[in-house]
């Protein structure tokens, strides 16, 4: 293994003490900052997303390679990703509507019908494309067809 | 010891999509979003505790709007950047061995803190901006200090891949698919969803983009007088005016002003943005008597330092501390667009400064004191 380089031991050092502040001054101010309330969030955190979030994600992917067909796919698969980093920030904002203080004007929009909205664009477009592909498809059939050996380009009526 | 090859139940992933190409453009920009999240952070920060040698300035009066709008606006977009990293990198969580030395496991754990650190800082940070508190701390320090954990994880994480960083910016993005998308198409479809995440949440900060803010947890025209309301006249406990009521300034040559002798001292107007720390903002027309006039009257100077106090009882903000280019441009507005303060707005007057954080411009003033 080679010596790293300046850069990468100027990084490392100068992380290693950001993290270091922040993590003292957490444990030093427990009374407002809870560290263990903190640490169950923390914990919580990675085993929601590596042991819930991604295995919905690869399983979503999984069976849209079985049963979407191959031409579909890549559009589906596009639209899919950006549905759902679409949907993320959505649900927070979906689940507290309607919660804000009276008089704040806070979380009054209609964000479920909204991101229908969004998600029927993102829709829309993952079609547009497909139908965009379908059609060159076709055209690309159609003049591969029409590319027949000279001896037969001869037309009937000469 | 283990064994070379992982159990039969050990997850296998297809890693013809992820590849380190992907993950060093997605990282990139990633490390580029949390990077400014991190230092306006730190702006609005100083905004709350400035060094009394170093005042927060007046000018450009849009400063806060545009650093804490920008906070905002990379932290909400770095939520689904992060998201797709940690797709583009999960494999590696089943790597075998697991770990093989000390030094390889000890790296695996500060990924763990890298992680766990931004998914939490990132998630109650949009929860802050829809006022939705499910934890018992206090949001502003851990957001304040785990924020320095995420930042220096980022650059550590930095310094042991960054050979790895070089060579996966250095490889090219296949465009080829096979059966299905493409490398180059996630990326697309990726940037699609995150460039749509912040086009619909910007217009709570850019009024151009107002109407496409469908995604914005406020549109800052909607409230009276065309400003948002965030906190009310009732939450602070302030039903109405007693009739007793009188701003005191405070200082060598103390005096007392009632409603009416306030209202009949001299005004200026002012176009001054109002920028909220949770990002959104609004330019408005102000209206009211010169703070430093006031000042001046109770025997300080623009090198005074001035505390103004609301008659809110409880709160955090019920004073803020103002000096400097600030204390000099300030006004003590008792009307908004043209019409007279609100009750939720302030009324009967309120402290409006260019370039500070919402909530220092403190409402329901009651007393002046130059200290």
């Amino acid at each position: 293994m080679t010596r790293p380089s300046t850069t990468r031991l100027l990084l490392g050092t100068t992380g290693a003490l950001m993290v270091g502040y922040g993590a003292w001054r957490i444990l030093g101010n427990a009374q407002t900052t809870k560290p263990l309330k903190l640490g169950e969030w923390l914990l919580a955190a990675i085993v929601l997303h590596d042991g819930v979030l991604a295995w919905l994600v690869l399983g979503t992917g999984w069976l849209v390679a079985r049963v979407v067909p191959q031409r579909a796919r890549t559009y589906v698969q596009g639209g899919l990703v950006c549905a759902a980093l679409l949907t993320v920030i959505a649900l927070p904002l979906i689940y507290r509507r309607g919660h804000a203080a009276a008089g704040l004007t806070l979380l009054e929009q209609n964000y479920g019908a909204h991101l229908a909205v969004l998600l029927g664009i993102v829709a829309g477009v993952a079609c547009a494309a497909y139908a965009v592909r379908v059609l060159r498809d076709r055209r690309q059939r159609v003049s591969s067809a029409n590319e027949r050996p000279p001896t037969d380009q001869t037309s009937p009526t000469t | 010891m283990l064994p070379d090859s992982p159990p039969r139940w050990w997850p296998a992933f297809d890693r013809r999509l992820r590849s380190e190409a992907i993950t060093a453009r997605v990282g990139r920009v990633l490390g580029i979003a949390l990077g400014t999240c991190f230092v306006t952070g730190l702006l609005s920060h100083y905004q709350y505790h400035p060094w009394s040698w170093l005042p927060e300035p007046a000018t450009p009066a849009w400063g806060y709007r545009l650093t804490q709008g920008v906070h905002v606006i990379t932290g909400i977009a770095s939520i689904p950047l992060l998201l797709v990293k940690l797709w583009s990198v999960f494999p590696l969580l089943f790597q075998w061995p697991p770990a093989r030395s000390v030094i390889h496991a000890v790296e695996r754990l500060s990924i763990a803190v890298l992680i766990s650190s931004a998914l939490v800082e990132l998630t109650t940070g949009l929860l802050n901006v829809l006022q939705w508190y499910p934890w018992a701390w206090s949001f502003i320090s851990v957001h304040y200090w785990l924020a320095w954990v995420v930042a220096g994880s980022v650059l550590l994480h930095l310094a042991v891949k960054l050979p790895v960083v070089r060579r996966g910016l250095a490889e090219p993005l296949s465009s080829d698919g096979g059966a299905g998308i493409s490398r180059r198409g996630v990326l697309i479809a990726a940037g699609a969803g995150v460039g749509a995440v912040a086009l619909t949440t910007v217009g709570q900060v850019l009024p151009s983009l107002e109407p496409i803010a469908v995604l914005a947890p406020r549109r800052p025209r909607t409230g009276p007088a065309r400003v948002p309301i965030n906190r009310t006249a009732r939450a602070a406990g302030i039903t109405e005016l007693p009739p007793s009521y009188r701003l005191s300034v405070t200082g060598p040559e103390p005096f007392d002003l009632d409603l009416a002798q306030l209202e009949a001292l001299p005004a200026v107007e002012r176009h001054i943005p109002l920028a909220c720390v949770e990002g959104w903002s609004v330019s408005a027309r102000w209206r009211g008597p010169l703070l430093i006039e006031l000042v001046r009257r109770a025997g300080g100077d623009g090198g005074s330092t001035v505390r103004v106090w609301s008659l809110e009882q409880r709160g955090s903000f019920r004073a803020s501390l103002i000096r400097g280019s600030q204390l000099r441009a300030a006004l003590l507005a008792t009307h908004i667009n043209g019409t007279r303060l609100s009750i939720d707005h302030g009324y009967p007057v309120r402290l409006i400064a260019p370039d500070r954080a919402g909530v220092l411009n403190t409402k329901w003033l009651t007393r002046v004191e130059i200290r």
